[in-house]
Order: structure tokens, then sequence, then C-alpha cells
């Protein structure tokens, strides 16, 4: 063969290539038999093998939550200085305003968190912050895309899309790439957010809650189980005769394996989703019984979110709140007028099942390789607009964590000012976090690459450090 | 991916040329400056540059090496040289380590360099920069030289020995046989009736061919019987259907706005049914095209050719309401650079818009011409206005005429009587009267529909933005054609405050007249339909990155060809489809296999999956439900929600008002659709010039549980059951209709136990999920 022709039977095979979620790629195939499904390799050792990604949309305020900033509760009520007349993306700012909660020190570390997240700030000890997050847009679509797929514009392929691009399946009847999206609805710019883009169909996330099961997963009930079985039984062997035919067309074989993978799904998945299998103190801990219906939705999702790690789903992306509303702040921590009331429903909703989580995946010893992130798409203005008492979009400096596999704990990367406006020191963005991330899942962000309308693309475009300091 | 350094080769001097420089000094014979260099400079640069900045290792952070001469001249991301010799003020190397601009400051995170280092570079620098390191720089670009860059070159088809008698005749034959013999392979024999009639009625009308169809072409045994179905299936209407889909793929045509808030567009269907129609009329492609960036130019008050332009903002956008005015510029710029990307990939194949904040990595576009271009667009905005004809607008125009004369006349007799006396205002309240009950029939009288298309404004001037960043502007650029076929195709330059549809229209010309890249980028698309995958395998791409072409002079050929043929499609199908290459068996050769895995050279025809819109089209038609009204708002297969944002949510139950052709669907983008979604309909974020086909676990769930399905297994066997009464002739029927054979003893008896025990909705449902529906030979 010469090298033009291997040139494009190599990107012809390759652009089938990828071991993810009903990967069945030709690649696969031709070893595949009964065995699991055949997870790509790392290029080295990994920290972690799992990603559990907590997502919460509409810009959680770092300095409402994780960054304490003593210097706004001195100087609440006077102008920003130097940014007196700042225009933002709603309109003009008013002056400085105070948190509504105090914070309080926690864990041995003595990390200053915000007193609306008390079962949180058990955790404190184990968690990374990254304090001087940014982003490069101050829209809450482009920023949930943004924060899931480094590009602002949709349409490329989210973090969990490239994780099983290049690491494959961790298990042979569940999906590699699972999003659960809260019960109040799909995030800002909804279904991109989990998007395998350009990536093969078989590496994007399967949407899947306690409240909404996989899509046409079960058998229609007008079939019984015995008629479902001879039908399967014809189809395979009409297929099989079909493909004995044609030897060399392996996506024939494909399709008949996928058609047995769906059938283990079908019993995987209720066993997966069917929490009543868990004790109810379990219940208790994440507090599914609560009596606020929005706090005790999310537990279950946080309890659903184990449950797949727990058998092996690669990553997993949470959402704790939904898209925006015609009314600020109500469906997400969008707090645009009034902060108080909007974080004093969001808060909640969050803090326990969030920490019952965690304290969960550590007891089982799952935290030794899984990496937890909680992520934002930016975060808000220290000061309160012109005439509200809620706070704007903020881009320049807010917050994430990391914690888990490979993490550091009780450790804080990178800071804002002494307000919150602008992250001033070691400065990180989405970029970072996912070289880290792939970092620590033995990827180089570098060389994750995949060829699509001339370029060859990556997570992190051209960007990109791995956030060192925070690694174990 | 870097490659190994084996490869380097001597490209520097031609990769030069292409980029605007100050004088470079002849600074090797400057022994003295040497010297300098040798002692002070170079020391400076491998301590402390080299790490981010050496070709050698690799690394050329921002896309700026160092560690040759030509790396500083050709500069890096910021699409200016590192230095300019003699002028330490205007050398961006200089003042990143001078820490003039913070966002610039080298080496980063570092203490700044002492200030005698400093000084010591501004003097070389003063001094003409002297730097011997002449040292080849890897050519891992392409230049003017780039194959796809010249002219189109009529090279007569060859005769290659061994030709059989029936390849002689079609030139596409011989180009693709020599190609095989220089490879030791040689073509298959023709495939059988069934299968070719199956490939060629998918190929040209996206749907199945009936049973009758079959029968009659398997009865015809005249030398043109598969002529006559090949003019048959190009007359008929479902050929715009299914072309004109491949075409929107190729555009990125999606019928919402994308972004946080991606409301869905009702009024975008007109651009669809324009497109379905020009290919179903021939229309010229190069006029097709034309039309699309200057319709409203060519032909203006024709809604006929002024829906082209809809193809600018076919696109996804911004527009959220931002009051921050970065933002704002951001948006803008990104919504014109859908319109250069959509431009540069779907007419050109080529990548522009990887232009935009620096010179092009690795084809031939330095980032002035990325803003020549843009300049192009700098007038147009995404909307909806009015797009009828002269005679529909007459119509609603002298509807309204005589109410509206009637009520300007009873307006001013009220205005007259309310001024006089009231003993004269009698005649008020009646006048008043009068005048509300026109105003009523006015309003009963529907204003125009608006229809999706571009607004056009004149532009201010177009500048480079310095690094893509809109706050950092450069350098005013004319409305212009790119440089990389100055030598190939008449280029053109207007003034910088030239009208912008003049712009718009000397940019449609150059791209259709004497260009290369434009016939032949639309030949290997219309080659790729045919066979599945191009002769360049990357369509969208004829750069660097992109494919080498397996046949380059049958692509020129076919270029030719298109234009010879006044770039009518439907000549070019002719060609191809007529041709023995195209009517080989698609079997199996494990000697030709081994040479030759995929046949990109042809030896076989390579099978294929059909695409979504063919999978669900073939259920809707072989089960006898496939509503054929053209045109018109499209069908909705999810439920649509919107506070302040959109959701769409996919429907569990899809209606018989959904049982249109898939290419009515209104395809909303970031919306999921069952059956649809599953075989790779792409989300049209982005153009989609090439699909991929995925086998996934949600295809079988799909295609076993959606309702959609158990509908249209219902509707089957009634329709069987309507025509026959015993299941033996049901089964028979089913075999026919859907694979387009007689089953074999076994599957007779299978399919017989099945429907006896279970009933003839379950067999139906086993075969609609049969891997031989879904795949052609």
């Amino acid at each position: 063969m010469n090298h033009d022709l291997l040139d494009v039977t190599r990107r012809r095979f390759f652009s089938r290539l990828g071991a993810g979620f009903a990967g069945l790629a030709l690649a696969d195939l031709l070893r595949a038999d009964e065995k699991p499904w055949s997870p790509g390799t790392p290029q080295f050792a990994p920290r972690a093998r799992q990603v559990l990604q907590i997502f919460c949309p509409g810009g959680a305020s770092h300095m409402d939550l994780w960054d304490y900033k003593p210097e706004l509760e001195k100087r609440d009520g006077q102008p920003l200085p130097g940014e007196e007349n700042m225009v933002t993306f709603q309109g003009k700012n008013g002056p400085l305003m105070r948190s509504p909660w105090a914070f309080a020190p926690a864990g041995k570390s003595g990390k200053q968190i915000s007193t609306l997240l008390p079962h949180m700030a058990a955790h404190v000890d184990e968690i990374a912050f990254l304090h001087g997050m940014t982003s490069r847009t101050n829209t809450h679509g482009p920023g949930c895309v943004f924060m899931n797929s480094c590009f602002t514009k949709e349409g490329f392929p989210t973090a969990g899309a490239w994780t099983s691009y290049a690491l494959g399946s961790l298990n042979k009847n569940l999906p590699t790439y699972v999003a659960i999206q809260d019960t109040r609805g799909e995030p800002p710019n909804g279904k991109a957010n989990w998007t395998n883009g350009f990536l093969p169909a078989q590496h994007q996330a399967v949407a899947l809650a306690a409240q909404m099961p996989l899509r046409n997963l079960a058998r229609p009930a007008s079939i019984s189980d015995g008629e479902e079985q001879a039908t399967r039984e014809f189809l395979r062997s009409l297929n099989a005769e079909h493909a004995a035919t044609r030897p060399a067309e392996s996506e024939l074989v494909a399709r008949m394996q996928a058609y047995e993978l769906a059938a283990r799904m079908q019993m995987a998945a209720p066993e997966v989703s069917d929490l009543s299998r868990e004790p109810a103190a379990m219940h208790e801990h994440y507090g599914t019984g609560d009596k606020n219906p929005l706090k005790a939705a999310y537990a279950r999702n946080c309890l659903l979110a184990r449950r797949l790690l727990e058998q092996g789903v690669r990553y997993v992306s949470l959402y704790c709140a939904s898209r925006a509303s015609g009314v600020d702040g109500l469906l997400n921590w969008d707090a645009h007028k009034t902060l108080k009331a909007d974080y004093e429903r969001h808060g909640p909703i969050f803090d326990q099942p969030t920490a019952a989580l965690l304290s969960d995946l550590k007891q089982r010893g799952m935290l030794k390789d899984t990496l937890v992130m909680w992520t934002t798409e930016f975060g808000r203005m220290p000061t309160r607009q012109e005439t509200t008492q809620g706070r704007d979009h903020n881009p320049d400096g807010f917050t994430c964590w990391l914690m888990g596999a490979g993490i550091k704990g009780g450790v804080s990367s990178g800071a804002t000012d002494e307000f919150g406006r602008r992250a001033v020191t070691n400065a990180t963005s989405a970029y970072d976090l996912y070289a880290t991330v792939l970092h620590l899942l033995g990827l180089d962000h570098e060389r994750v690459t995949y060829y699509h309308n001339g370029t060859n693309r990556r997570l992190t475009d051209v960007h990109g450090h791995v956030i060192r300091e925070v690694l174990v | 991916m870097l490659q190994g350094s084996s490869y380097y080769r001597l490209l520097a001097l031609l990769t030069l040329s292409l980029l605007v420089y100050s004088t470079v000094l002849r600074a090797e014979d400057n022994a003295q400056g040497v010297a300098f260099f040798e002692q002070k400079i170079r020391p400076l640069l491998v301590k402390h540059c080299y790490e981010c900045h050496s070709l050698e290792q690799k690394k050329s952070k921002g896309g700026l090496t160092l560690d040759t001469r030509a790396g500083w001249q050709n500069g890096g991301d910021a699409g200016e040289p590192a230095i300019v010799p003699g002028s330490p003020d205007k050398s961006l190397l200089l003042k990143a380590v001078r820490h003039d601009d913070p966002d610039l400051a080298m080496p980063p995170k570092k203490p700044k360099l002492p200030p005698e280092l400093i000084h010591d570079l501004t003097l070389w620098i003063k001094m003409g920069a002297p730097d011997p390191r002449t040292q080849s720089v890897e050519a891992k670009r392409a230049d003017k030289t780039w194959w796809s860059l010249q002219p189109l070159k009529a090279a007569g088809p060859p005769v290659p020995a061994g030709l059989p008698p029936s390849w002689e005749s079609n030139p596409i034959d011989r180009f693709v046989f020599a190609a095989l013999a220089l490879k030791g392979l040689t073509p298959s024999k023709p495939a059988g009736k069934r299968a070719l009639l199956r490939r060629i009625t998918y190929d040209l009308t996206g749907l199945p061919p009936t049973p009758d169809e079959l029968d009659s072409f398997e009865r015809d045994s005249a030398p043109d019987a598969y002529r006559k179905v090949v003019e048959r299936l190009l007359q008929s209407p479902r050929y715009g259907e299914r072309w004109g889909r491949h075409w929107l793929d190729v555009i990125r045509f999606g019928e919402s706005r994308g972004y946080e808030r991606n409301e869905i567009i009702p009024n975008a269907w007109p651009f669809r049914d324009y497109v379905i129609r020009s290919f179903n009329d021939d229309k010229p492609f190069n006029r097709f095209i034309q039309e699309h960036l200057a319709g409203d130019v060519l032909g203006p008050g024709d809604p006929d050719v002024e829906i082209g332009t809809a193809f600018l903002t076919a696109g996804p956008y911004d527009d959220v309401t931002n009051q921050d005015i970065v933002a704002q510029a951001n948006i803008r710029a990104t919504t014109v650079d859908d319109m250069v990307s959509a431009t540069g990939a779907a007419f050109l194949g080529l990548t522009i818009n990887c232009a935009r904040c620096h010179h092009h990595k690795f084809d031939p576009i330095p980032t002035e011409d990325y803003y020549r271009i843009k300049a192009a667009f700098d007038g147009a905005s995404h909307g909806s206005r009015v797009l009828v004809s002269k005679d529909v607008y007459e119509k609603h125009a002298s509807a309204r005429r005589p109410l509206e004369q009637r009520r300007d006349a009873l307006a001013k007799e009220k205005a007259a009587l309310e001024k006089a006396e009231p003993a004269e205002q009698s005649r008020l309240p009646e006048v008043k009267a009068a005048l509300d009950a026109v105003n009523t029939e006015l309003k009963k009288i529907p204003s125009l529909p608006t229809t999706w298309l571009p607004l056009f404004k004149q532009p201010q001037t177009t500048v480079v933005f310095k690094g893509g960043d809109p706050t950092k502007p450069g350098d005013p650029v004319k409305p212009a054609s790119l440089a990389v076929l100055d030598k190939v195709t008449p280029a053109y330059e207007l003034s910088v405050n030239a009208p912008e549809a003049e712009r718009r229209m000397a940019l449609a010309r150059w791209i259709t007249e004497n260009n290369p890249l434009t016939a032949r980028v639309l030949a290997n698309r219309i080659w790729q339909h045919h066979f599945g995958t191009g002769i360049v395998d990357t369509p969208s791409d004829f750069g660097y990155l992109g494919g080498k072409p397996t046949h380059p002079e049958l692509l020129d050929w076919l270029a030719l060809r298109l234009i010879e043929k006044g770039w009518r499609l439907k000549d070019l199908h002719r060609d191809i489809v007529l041709s023995q290459t195209y009517q080989q068996s698609a079997e199996f050769r494990e000697d030709a296999s081994r040479v030759d895995k995929d046949a990109c050279l042809l030896w076989r025809f390579p099978p294929r999956r059909l695409s979504a819109e063919e999978i669900r089209d073939t259920y809707l038609a072989v089960c006898g439900k496939l509503n054929l009204k053209m045109g018109g708002p499209g069908f909705r297969l999810y439920e649509y929600k919107q506070d302040n944002v959109a959701t769409y949510i996919p429907l569990e139950k899809h209606g018989p008002e959904t049982y249109r052709r898939a290419v009515y669907h209104h395809n909303a983008r970031a919306s999921i659709v069952d059956l649809l979604s599953d075989f790779d309909l792409p989300d049209n974020a982005f153009a989609a010039p090439r699909r991929v086909v995925t086998t996934t676990p949600l295809q079988a769930l799909t295609q076993l549980n959606h309702a959609f399905t158990l509908d249209m297994a219902q509707a089957l066997a009634s329709e069987l059951k309507r025509a026959d009464a015993s299941p033996a002739g049901q089964l028979n029927a089913a075999f026919r209709r859907l694979l387009q054979r007689q089953p074999s003893p076994q599957e007779h008896a299978a399919a017989l136990a099945l429907i006896e025990k279970h009933g003839l909705p379950a067999f139906c449902r086993a075969l609609l999920n049969a891997n031989e529906l879904l795949y052609l030979d």
C-alpha cells in the first residue's frame, strides 16, 4: 500500500475507533466475543478511573459559598474601587454587597466555608479548591457548554465523551457516560452539555435520572416476554444468515452484538436505578425522604450517581438545578435580584445530599479511584446590581473544586482579589481543569486528539496546564 | 501531531514567500553581528526561551519557535514576525520581555529578565538581528504549491492494458481501472439486478424500490433497462429530497437558533424547499452558489432567488441580551465567523476560519485574508423579513388599498367634525362607527408572512482583530479574495467602504468563476454520496490536514466535466452511476481486500448502511404510510417548550401528521429525536459534510421499543392481511416489500412459526429490525 492509501485507510479506521458505550468499534469486534468491552488504555499510570462531575448551573456565587471575603463585609455598601460604573451582563452595578451568610472555619485545615453549607463543611479537608477559575463568556448557555467542552460554541464533544473516547467502558452492560439531569429540567443549552459532538455516537452521554428512566429501555407493555424472546430469536437467525454471506462486513456482527448488549442493559439499568435496594439508613443519610421535594429529588439522583459509579460507569455528570426560567434565580443559581431568598432555596437542596454522597463514596473506598469535581459556569459579582439585592454574572473569577483520586485535600489553589471580582493568583479555567482531569485519568490532554473539519481537535483546544499543586 | 524529525524538509523559503514582512536583512553577511549573536543572544534564547519555543523540543507555545531564524520571522499566533530587524520598538519579542503588555509578559510566571539581557536583545535587533541559524523548518503545512490550489488539469483518460471492453467507453472506468491495475487489482463482476436496483434507488431518491419496480426491472432485458431506471429516478421529485438533504448537511442548516435560548425558527423552511427545488430543477450549481451569497443582488424582489441568501444565516447564533460591551463584540465576531466558516468549507473546502486569530497553521491563509472575506459578511445579521412574489404582494396591497382609502377619508371627516361646532357634529357617531368598522376589516387581512433571511446594512470598515480579539482592532482591510489562489483565479479587491452587496457579489463571482477549488470540491461531494467516500475523504477540507485524493486525475476530470456540462449535477450523476465502476458487485474478495481493505480504489462497490432519514422513510414506505407531501412547514418529533429558553422533548408517539419524508422534519439544534438522532442525524451546530456511521445499543432499543416501530409493524401487518389472508402469502409479501426477495425455506419456516405463535405484527417488528433492511450491497 502506498502512503496515500495508508493515510486514507488509517483515517477511516480511526473515524470509527473508540471503545465507548456500545463502542462496537471494529477494533473491539475483532477481539470481542463475550468478554466485557475492551477499555481503551491510558497513556500512563492513572490515579483515577472514574469521574463524578457535580454541576450547579446558573453561576453559583463563589463569595457566598466557598471563597471567604472579609473585605466585602467591611466595605459593604461602598463602591468597587476602580470599577465604580461597571456595566455587566444585565446592566449597571451598584456598590459592594456582603454575603448574607457568615463564614466559619471548618475541618483541620480551618478552611472558611459559608454557613449556608453546614454539611459540606465536613469535607473541606478532602477538597482542593480552585479559587482562581475564569471563563470565556458571561452567558449561561455558552458558559455551561464551555465548562463541559472547553468551547463556548455548542457542538464540541464534552469531557465525558472525550473520556469515553480515550478510555472506553469499564462495564459490559451499562453506558460509559451518564448525565443525570435535575428534576427541574435540563441545564442551560440542554443536551449540548453532554453531547458527543463530532465524536462517534457511542461516546454520547445517556440521559438517565431517578425521575427519568433510560429512553426506550423498557419492552412495550403490549409485548409478552415469550413474544419478545421469539421475535429476538427470529431476528437473530435472520441476521446471522445475512451476515454469514458477508463475512467481511464486521458492522453486521456489531449490530447483532448491539442487540445483545441492549438486552443486557434492559436487565442492568433498571437494577442500578432501583433505589429501593438501598437500606433506609442510606436514604435517611442522603435525604431522599425530605419534605422539600426538590431536595428529595436531588438526593435520589445523588444516590443514583453512587450506584452508577459502583457499577463501573466511567463518567457521571450530576446536575443540581436547571436552565434559567423567566424568573431569575428560581430554577437555578442565577441570583440576580434576590440572592438571599434564592440561595436559601438552592443551598439546602444541594448541601446535605451532596455531602452524603461524598461521605458514602469515601466510606466505600471509592474515592481512591474516583475523581470528584464540582463545577459551575461562572461566579457572581461582589457588587449588587444597581436596582436589586442580587449579583450579576462574573466570568473573571470564581470557584470550582476537586476531590478524591489523586487530589490533595484541604488545599486552595488560586485566588481572587480581596473582593472576589477577578482571579489574581494562579488563574485557571476549564482548560486547566480538564488538563488535570485527563492527567489523573492517565492521559496527556495534548495527545488525546480527533480529526474534525480540518483540525485535530482536543478537549482543551490549544490551552491547558495541569494544576499540579492540587495533586497528591 | 508532530511528525518525526526524519520528515523535516526545507520549505521555509516557500513559507516565507506567503507572508508579508518588513525587510529581511541579509544578516549572515554581518560577521560582527553573528559574533554578537553567538556570544550574547543565543545563550539567552537557549536559557530563557527554548523551554517553550523550540522546534527541536517540539514546543511552540503561541505558535512561536525561536531556535531558527525562520521561527521568529514567521512569528507566532500574533500573526506578525516576533522581531522586526532594526526596530526594537516594533518587535513583539522585545515588548514581551520588557513586559510592555501584561498579557504578553515573557517569560511567563517567572521573574523579568535582568535589564542587561534586555539591553543586549535591543542592541541585537537594532543591528538588524543577525542570525546565522538558517537550518530548515519542517514543512508541516501547505503552501501555494499544494495540490488542491492548482488549476484543473485536463488529463485524457488512460488506456490501461487489460481494460475490459465494457470498461472502455466511460472515462471514469478507465481512470478507476488504471488505478486498480497499478496495485495489481481487478474490478468485480457486475452486481445482480436486485442489488443494483436497491443501490440506485436509495442513492438517487433515498427510498427503497417497490416490488413492482423490481419486477419490471427484472423483466426488462433491453440493454438500456438500467439507463431507463436512472432516468426515471433522476426525474423523480424524490431526487431533490434526497440530494437536497446532503446539501443541507454541508451548509449546517438548522431550524433553531442554538446557544442558550435556542428558540425555534418557524420560518426557515422556505430555504429547505428552495434547495430541494433547485436540485430537482437541476439548477446550474454555480448559479446556486451565487444565490447563496448574493441572491438579493441577482434577483431583487424574486423570492425564488433572494431566498438563497438564507444560507448566510442558516447557522447557530447567540441572541441573548448582553449588556456587556466586550461580550457583545465577541458575540458579533462569532456570528460573522459562522458565515465565513460556512462559506470557506461549503464552497472551497478551505478552513478559512482557522485564520481568525492567527495565520492558518497548516494552509497558506494569512489572518488578513480571513478579515478580507469577513468584510463581505460584516453587513449581514440574523432576522426575518417579508419575502413574497410581486403578485402576492400586489394582491395583498390591493385588498388593503380600498379599505385604507376609506379609512383615511373617514379619519379626515372625523377630525373635521370634531373641530366643528357642536351643533354640526350630528354625523360624528356614524363616522366613528364607520371608521371602527373599516379598521376591523383591515385587521382581518392577515399581514404578509416573514421568512428567515439575513438583514443587510452597510457595515463599518473591517479591521483585523489581533489574536481574534475584537477589543484589539488592527489595520483596516479591503473586501478582497484570498491571496492563496491569486495565480490561478482572478483576484478582486474592493475599496474599504465598498457597498456591502457589491462585496458579496464579488466574492460569489470569485468563488464560481475560474476557481478550481469550487469545482473540485463539488465534484468530490457528488462522488462521495454515490460511493460513500469521496476521492478526497475530507470533503470540506482540501487543505494540509485534509485527505489526499485517491484518484487526482479523475477528480479533475469530474470537475472539468461539471463545468463543461454547465454545472448541472444530473449530467455528472449519469456519468457516475452509468459507469461499470458504480455497477460492480459489492461482494467481498479476500485477495483484493488484502491490498485495499476499504476498497478505496473501488475494486468493489462499497456496501453501506442507510442514513437516519433513509431508515425512517423506509419504515414509512414499506409499511404503506409514507405521505409524499412536499414542502411547507416541517413536522416535529418533539414537543417544543419555551419559557426563557427552549426545551425539546422527544415524542413518545408519532402521529400520522409526522408520516412525511424525514427531510421535512423541523431539525432543531441540540434536540434528540430517537430514531433520527440514534442513526447519526447531525446536530447541525456544525456543517456535517460527511456523516459518521455508528452502531450503538440505543439504536436497538429504539428500533425495538419505540412506539413508532410498533405502529409501523401494526400498519404493515394490516396491509399484508388486506392483500392476502394466508400467513404464508403474508410473509412472502413482506420479504418482497422490505427486502426485495423471497425468503429461503428456513426463513419461511421460522417466520411462519413466529406468526402462528405470536401474530403477524411480531414478525413485522422483527423484519423492521433486520440488518438486511438497513444495509445496501
